[in-house]
Parts: structure tokens; C-alpha cells; sequence
């Protein structure tokens, strides 16, 4: 059973002081993005011209994005050439609707899924459940996480937040095998589980890492196997699919596919780099008899039509997670929604909504860390910064805040004012100080001193220093 | 319906490309040339990078040799394989009671070993690439636990482009074009290495001339 | 008035714009660009009507004036042209003193186990790396401490250092942890925010570690 789209979240700032508290996580965290940093730096060291791959890698992406309407069509065109379904989906109702569909008119009882993160954002496994299907996830990590009713926290190591005690008492409490702290072993069990119900399963759902416009090639990348499993034994396949994920030629692929498993865990390739043409051919001894795609909207185009597109250029390989220090603080389940990390803190307010969502941008330092590691070379920091003016504009922001930013703008562009209202600032400031140091201030520098110190301004300012230094030559 | 919600989106993203920010690359080139290399250095590339996955392999002169590894290889061992036709230096001739892709499924299931050629390989990944079709059945390089893939020399390409650019008209006519790049394996529970977890956790690989 | 101090002592003559305030990337980064741009010409207005370089003590302050100032403007071509040609003039402090000197030793003596820290702004933003270093280097007596992820966010980012107290603080204790760690004696950045929060932080846990902006540590160095 899947966890459904539930209860009301807590607040941001509830979330992310919950998870700075968990030590549990800390360590968990601080290893996993720790090793993944340093893989990623050795694997793009030893791919010879990377900086020039990332460059024209994002130009293919950038290419694409200007006439994705023309691409679509294509890829639309060879799909069926190669007599694969196509399936348009506005938004998640439809999307679980089209599926279930499928399911439906293939008798389909039982389904594997390999991972995909655009049917979380439409929680498509509740709605296979509610038409009476069975969905099992494969991934070991989605697999482990819908067993215990939980969510991924990461896009690449869905359950960097679990311990390996905590694994397996899921897996004892839930299959029934003897408890196990040992990760073969626990892997063993999965893959006995696993391998019984790819053999038995009606239907195989998946994502889609890329289509290829030119060829109308789909193609996955797993390490497990799960991927290659769900779409060669069952009789029909389904790949999600985000409308974006699309480049324009194989040659694009090639990068992309350069860039994405190094970016993610330090691989040259992921184990099984998949590309389907179609369904099984007349002779082919196994394949499914149906391949379907169903292309997602779901806010997506809204996207693109704004300042943030480049975001669409995303290939999800989860380098930007491993490299921001606010994500090691708090983890992937305080971004609340499908997507965490600098990429959630764009997509979730782009495709649910940016007032509402507006904390996720503004949980940045912006420090420009991810912009850095990201293989397409989005610029998180200035979408950041945009999403944090639009959703101002949207919902605006407390009181205090803004009558501050007008204050702020008045005295800061009339000198006399500054002077005085820097003046009395520092006085304020003395006052609450003891021995050089403010322990304590109150309303929003209140935040400031609730874990660090403030140093008490000095009795003069530098430009009155530097008046008297004149004066004195 | 699936046709309106086409119109539909379609239309949403051509008003979209009209006030879509997206950066120009003035300077930037479109394309990169796929890097090659003669056989030698490939063989040299391939065998490098197949010892750090994990993938033992053996670099055979002559077709004896590598029907003797093989043999070595497999004994013992309940087979899946390729067909025999399918498979080079006639190392079919070595498994003729091996399960074959048309067996049901649940006696592929059983396989130990599992026996096939490749249609290419990528020197730079020490990845393997195999296409469906009859005779050549997926579930031979991912059902069994261990694998043995038997590779011509000159088969090898350095680069994936390489093999896009050269392989485009067979790929076209298959199903499905995979790229093996060593062993099955995850490390989702505290980062942690596991091997085989639905495809082999043993690969080997043997080279011919 | 050590960064005065120090370029004086170079031999450069140092004039102060009274009339200047604020950049007015507290109001960018929060997302109110209209009102950071009210601030942003006046800052433009005083910084245009002077000749010659601009210093600028402070990375994200530089940040602010040398990038962001264009794409701020990037629809009013005449206070975009002042963006520019202020932005040209324009070099953050140990960025211009790389500039502008041969030798980085330029006579300064301290004794201290420097930790540094390179600020976002001054690293990613204006992409000056060695710099800084190179000027600790040229300090006698200096010595670098290695300090594990040094190029980490300390954690300020300017409002967010008070809108996200929690993180803001889990950010700089990791940060501190690490310079505990390195067993260096001070702590040396280019960044007046940076160095307000790590300060501060570092009194909090009753610390003895020093900190300082790069000037101080050459001017201390010079007075000897």
C-alpha cells in the first residue's frame, strides 16, 4: 500500500527544525553526500574535455526548449512509426487516468514499476490501487520505502535517511523474513521478492531518463536490473514520461548519458543503459506486446513560459543535493513535496505554486554550490532569486519584512537619513549589549541571536575615521 | 480525450516558447566528435576499464583458446544461452543442452551461467552491447546470476557516438539496445556495495581475435 | 579602516564617496528587486561619479556591484550602462591587490595559524580562488590550516541568517567544527557577513579562535 497524499504539512521552518535536531540524519546525510561529492569530482575529472561536454550538453538542452511544441511532435511521429502508444496528459488526474486505462483494457492485475519520480508527483500508485491493481515498486530503495510507508528523501539514494536496523525490521515486520542487519542479506531478500513478482506481473511501469526526438529511442538507466526486468517480462510496458525529457539526437543522448551517471554516483555508465525502439518485434523471443508513453504537462508548460525554463533542462542526476550545504542540514523530507533539494526548491513552487511554496526558495544561502556541480550548468541561484520575487508577489511577505525592505529603501538611497538611522541602530545596539557582544535582540534580529552572537558596533564609524584621518594629514 | 489534452498542451507550450526565458549559447559549439581509436587501443581501454568494474577478463588468440575458456567457464553449470548460430568462434557448440530463450520462463529462470555474444562493446565504459531479437533473448544477460560474454575483437568501438554513428541502422531494427556496464548492483542501504541484485553479480568477459 | 590603511600604505591614494549606503542586496536576495533598485541608483549614481578603481571590502557586496547590478538593470538601458561601466572600475579587495602587486609579500609579520574561509560571493560569484591565500601566504609567519570542505557556505546569506535561524546556525556549526578542527588560532575571510556570523558563532561557544578580514591581518602585519 502506498502512503497517500495526506495530511496537512507542517510549516517549513517546523520541518527544517525538526530536521536539524535529527543527529541520526546528520550522519546519514553527511556520509552519503560526502562520498557522492567526491565521486562525482573524480568521475568528471576522467572525462577528458568535461567542462566543454557540459557546455554543449546544456546547449542541446537549451535548443530543444526553444521549439519544444516542434520537438513533441516529432518525437510523436517516430514513437508511433515504431509502434509505440502515445498518451498526452494535461496534469496528474489524467495522467492515473490514461494508466489505470491501460491496466484496465489489458486485464492487468498485477504491475511492476521501476522508478519514477514524475508518477510521484501524480501519486499514480494510490489511483492503480484504488482500480483494484497490485503495484509493487522494484527499486531496492523505492521498494523499501513503500514498504514502510515512507517517502524517498533522495533522487538517486531514495532512503539515505534509513539505517540498516531500521531496514530491516521494515523488511521483518512487513515480508516476514527473519530480521537482518546485514545489507547482502537484506538485498537477498528484496531480490527474491522482486524476482517472483517480475515473472508473475501483468504490466511493467517506468520513467524515462531521455527520449531521443530523432528516433524516437526511449531510453532508461538502472543499476539494479529492476529497469531491464519490468519491461521484458510483462506483456505491456508504460513509461512515464515529463514532457521535457526529450533531447533532439543521439549524439545528444551520447552526452547526456556522459554526464548524467558520473554526476550522480561517480560511474562512467549506470550497469543497464536501456533503449527501446518499440514494442517486441514479430520474432523476438521476449518484450512486451505493448509499448506505451504517456507525456506529462502537469505545470510544466506554465514553466517554460516564464524565467525559470532553463529548469526544464534538468536531468535529474541529484549532484546539486549532494553539493548544497542547506540540504545536508536538513535532508530531503523537509522540502515536502516530490522533489528535494535545489532542483525541489524550483520545481515545487513552479508546478504547485510559488506564493504557497515560497519557503523553498528561501531556504538558500546562495551560495551557488549546486550551479557549480550541475552537469547542464543550470543557474539555480538567480531562479531562486527569482522565485523569492514572484512569490513576494503572490503571497506577500509578513508585515514586518516589507515595512522593513521600505524603510530600508528610503533611508538607503538619501545619505543624511542612513547616517541617522545607522546612528540610532548602533545605539540600540550598545544598549543591548555586555562587554563588546548582543546575546539578545528583538523580532526578526532575533533570529540572529538565537544561535550566534552579535558584536556591538564600535563608538565610531569607518567614515568618520576616515574623516579624522584626513583631517589630520 | 487523449487527442484534446494534446491540442491543448501543445498550444500551452507554443504561447510559452513566446515568453520563455532561455539563455543563449552564441559561443558554444552544437555538436562534439565521438572520440575512436584503433583496435589495439580499444582492446587495451576495454580490458582497463572491465577490471575496475569488477568484470574478470580473458583475452583469448585464437578461437580454440577461447572455446576452451568458455568450457572452463561454464562447467558444471546449467546454461541459458543465445542461440547457437548467434554466438561466435562456434562457442555454441559447447552448451547444446543449454535452456534457449523460447524455453518457458520458468526454466530460464533456473539458469545458472548464462552464454551470449554481444552485438558491439564501448572501450572507454567497458560496457557490453546487446540488441533483442530472435535468438538473442534479453533475459539471457539478466536472469541467470553470473554471465559470460563472448566479444570479437572488432566488435569493439571506443566510444558510445562511435557506436550510435556505426550501429544506427541495426538499432533501429530491434526492440531494444542495451549497454552492459558490468556487474548488477545497488548501494541504496547506507551506501553500502551489494552485487547481483536482479541482474548477474558475476560477469566475465572473453575476447577473441 | 584597515583596508584605508593597508592601500595607503601601498602607496594608493584612497578616496571615501560619503554619500554611498548600501548596495542594496539585502532587498535583492530577499526578492523585493523593486525596492533594491531604488537603492541600487542612488549606490550607482555616487559610485559613477567617481574616477578611477573601486574597492571593494566585501565579496557579495562586490558580487552585488561587479554582476548582479546588470542583470538587476537589464531593462533600463541607462542605469544598465552605468551598471557596466562602474562594474569594469570595480575589483573586490585581495582581488585588486592581486592585480595590482608583483610580489604578495608586501612586508607584513604575523604569527598565526590562519584558517580561511572563501565566501560564496567572492569564490562562485567573482571566481577569486587564490588570492586571498596568496596574500596570507605572503605574510611571514603565516601558516595555512587545511580546514575539511573549506569552501562550504558558512551559513550566512544575508537575511536568510535570520529567516532560517535553524539551518543558518546547523550551517555554522559544521563550519566551525571543521576550523576547530584544523587547530588554527585564526580565522581570516573576505566578507563582513561572513565574518559577523562566524564571529559571532564563535563567541557563542566561548572560542578563542580570532577573526578577521583579510585587511586586518595585513594591517596588524604592516604595524609591527
Amino acid at each position: 500500500m502506498s502512503a497517500a497524499p495526506d495530511a496537512p504539512l507542517p510549516p517549513f521552518a517546523e520541518r527544517a527544525r525538526a530536521a536539524v535536531k535529527n543527529e541520526k540524519l546528520h550522519i546519514a546525510l553527511g556520509r552519503a553526500t560526502d562520498a557522492l561529492g567526491s565521486r562525482r569530482s573524480t568521475a568528471l575529472g576522467s572525462l577528458p574535455n568535461s567542462d566543454l561536454v557540459r557546455d554543449v550538453a546544456r546547449k542541446a538542452k537549451m535548443d530543444m526548449l526553444h521549439d519544444l511544441a516542434g520537438h513533441l511532435e516529432r518525437f510523436e511521429e517516430r514513437l508511433k512509426a515504431n509502434g509505440v502508444h502515445v498518451h498526452w496528459a494535461e496534469n496528474s488526474a489524467q495522467l492515473n487516468q490514461i494508466v489505470v486505462d491501460i491496466g484496465r483494457k489489458n486485464g492487468v492485475k498485477r504491475i511492476v514499476k521501476g522508478k519514477s519520480m514524475a508518477s510521484e508527483e501524480t501519486h499514480l500508485n494510490v489511483a492503480l490501487e484504488g482500480a483494484g491493481m497490485t503495484v509493487v515498486e522494484t527499486d531496492l530503495g523505492e521498494y523499501i520505502v513503500q514498504l514502510a510507508k515512507d517517502r524517498p528523501s533522495h533522487i538517486i539514494l531514495p532512503i539515505i535517511h534509513m539505517t540498516r536496523e531500521e531496514i530491516g525490521k521494515v523488511m521483518h515486520e512487513q515480508i516476514h523474513v527473519p530480521y537482518s542487519d546485514d545489507t547482502q542479506t537484506l538485498a537477498g531478500y528484496a531480490r527474491v521478492r522482486l524476482r517472483e513478482e517480475f515473472l508473475r506481473a501483468d504490466m511493467g511501469i517506468t520513467g524515462t531518463n531521455f527520449g531521443v526526438v530523432e528516433n524516437g529511442t526511449l531510453c532508461i538507466v538502472t543499476n539494479e536490473g529492476n529497469g531491464r526486468m519490468s519491461s521484458t517480462m510483462p506483456r505491456v510496458h508504460v513509461m512515464i514520461m515529463g514532457m521535457e525529457r526529450i533531447v533532439p539526437t543521439m549524439h545528444d543522448l551520447d552526452l547526456a548519458l556522459k554526464l548524467l551517471a558520473r554526476s550522480a554516483t561517480g560511474q562512467k555508465l549506470t550497469v543497464y543503459t536501456t533503449m527501446f525502439r518499440g514494442p517486441r518485434r514479430p520474432d523476438d523471443e521476449d518484450g512486451p506486446q505493448e509499448l506505451h508513453v504517456v507525456l506529462l504537462d502537469n505545470g510544466r508548460a506554465n514553466l517554460l513560459g516564464g524565467e525559470n525554463a532553463e529548469i526544464l533542462g534538468c536531468i535529474r542526476c541529484g549532484a546539486c543535493l549532494n553539493a548544497c550545504p542547506v540540504y545536508k542540514s536538513i535532508g530531503g523530507h523537509a522540502y515536502g513535496d516530490t522533489y528535494p533539494g535545489p532542483i525541489g526548491s524550483i520545481l515545487t513552487p513552479e508546478l504547485r505554486g510559488k506564493g504557497e511554496w515560497k519557503d523553498l526558495p528561501g531556504a538558500s544561502s546562495l551560495c551557488g554550490a549546486c550551479r557549480d556541480v550541475c552537469p547542464v550548468r543550470l543557474d539555480i541561484p538567480r531562479m531562486l532569486l527569482v522565485l523569492r520575487n514572484e512569490g513576494n508577489k503572490e503571497k506577500p511577505a509578513q508585515l514586518e519584512l516589507r515595512l522593513g525592505m521600505k524603510v530600508f529603501r528610503t533611508i538607503a538611497s538619501r545619505p543624511g537619513l542612513y547616517k541617522t538611522a545607522a546612528a540610532l541602530g548602533r545605539f540600540g545596539l550598545r544598549l543591548l549589549s555586555k562587554n563588546g557582544w548582543v546575546k539578545w535582540a528583538p523580532g526578526l534580529a532575533g533570529g540572529w541571536t538565537q544561535v550566534r552572537d552579535l558584536k556591538a558596533p564600535a563608538k565610531k564609524t569607518f567614515q568618520q575615521l576616515f574623516r579624522e584621518r584626513k583631517a589630520k594629514a | 480525450m487523449s487527442a484534446d489534452a494534446r491540442t491543448a498542451i501543445l498550444a500551452r507550450i507554443r504561447a510559452a516558447q513566446r515568453t520563455a526565458y532561455i539563455p543563449d549559447m552564441k559561443d558554444t559549439p552544437r555538436t562534439l566528435e565521438p572520440q575512436t581509436a584503433s583496435v589495439e587501443e580499444s582492446l587495451a581501454r576495454f580490458t582497463k576499464e572491465l577490471e575496475l568494474l569488477g568484470v574478470a577478463s580473458h583475452v583469448e588468440a585464437t578461437p580454440d583458446a577461447v572455446r576452451a575458456r568458455v568450457k572452463e567457464l561454464i562447467a558444471g553449470k546449467r546454461v541459458l544461452a543465445w542461440d547457437a548460430e548467434h554466438l561466435p568462434y562456434d562457442v555454441g557448440s559447447l552448451a547444446k543442452d543449454a535452456i534457449l530463450g523460447r524455453d518457458d520462463r520458468d526454466t530460464q529462470a533456473g539458469a545458472e551461467i548464462g552464454l551470449s555474444g554481444v552485438h558491439g562493446a564501448i572501450a572507454e565504459t567497458g560496457s557490453l552491447v546487446v540488441r533483442s531479437g530472435k535468438g538473442t533473448s534479453r533475459t539471457v544477460t539478466l536472469l541467470p546470476p553470473e554471465l559470460v560474454a563472448v566479444v570479437g575483437r572488432e566488435q569493439l568501438c571506443f566510444s558510445m557516438g562511435e557506436l550510435f554513428q556505426k550501429q544506427e541502422k541495426a538499432m533501429a531494427g530491434a526492440a531494444c539496445t542495451i549497454a552492459i556496464t558490468g556487474p548488477s548492483r545497488t548501494a541504496d542501504i547506507e551506501l553500502q556495495l551489494t552485487l547481483g541484485v536482479h541482474g548477474p553479480g558475476k560477469v566475465t568477459v572473453v575476447v577473441g581475435p | 579602516m584597515a583596508v584605508v590603511r593597508v592601500l595607503e600604505k601601498l602607496g594608493i591614494e584612497v578616496e571615501v564617496p560619503l554619500a554611498q549606503t548600501c548596495c542594496g542586496q539585502p532587498a535583492y536576495n530577499a526578492g523585493f528587486h523593486g525596492d533594491a533598485r531604488v537603492v541600487a541608483r542612488h549606490t550607482l549614481d555616487v559610485l559613477g561619479a567617481t574616477t578611477g578603481p573601486i574597492v571593494i571590502p566585501s565579496g557579495s557586496c562586490g558580487d552585488m556591484v561587479i554582476h548582479q547590478y546588470e542583470v538587476l538593470f537589464h531593462d533600463e538601458p541607462a542605469y544598465l550602462e552605468k551598471a557596466h561601466a562602474v562594474s569594469q572600475r570595480s575589483r573586490e579587495f585581495s582581488q585588486f591587490l592581486r592585480e595590482i602587486l608583483d610580489n604578495t609579500d608586501i612586508g607584513a609579520k604575523v604569527a598565526a595559524k590562519v584558517a580561511y574561509h572563501p565566501s560564496c560571493h567572492l569564490l562562485r560569484g567573482l571566481g577569486v580562488r587564490g588570492a586571498p591565500t596568496e596574500m596570507l601566504r605572503g605574510v611571514q609567519g603565516v601558516e595555512l590550516a587545511e580546514a575539511k570542505d573549506q569552501d562550504e557556505c558558512c551559513g550566512f546569506g544575508g537575511l536568510f541568517s535570520v529567516k532560517n535561524p535553524e539551518i543558518s546556525g546547523d550551517m555554522m556549526g559544521r563550519k566551525l567544527a571543521n576550523v576547530e578542527a584544523s587547530g588554527a588560532d585564526r580565522l581570516v575571510s573576505c566578507d563582513l557577513g561572513c565574518l559577523m556570523h562566524l564571529g559571532g558563532g564563535l563567541n557563542r561557544r566561548g572560542s578563542k579562535i580570532k577573526v578577521q578580514h583579510l585587511a586586518q591581518v595585513l594591517d596588524e602585519g604592516l604595524s609591527k
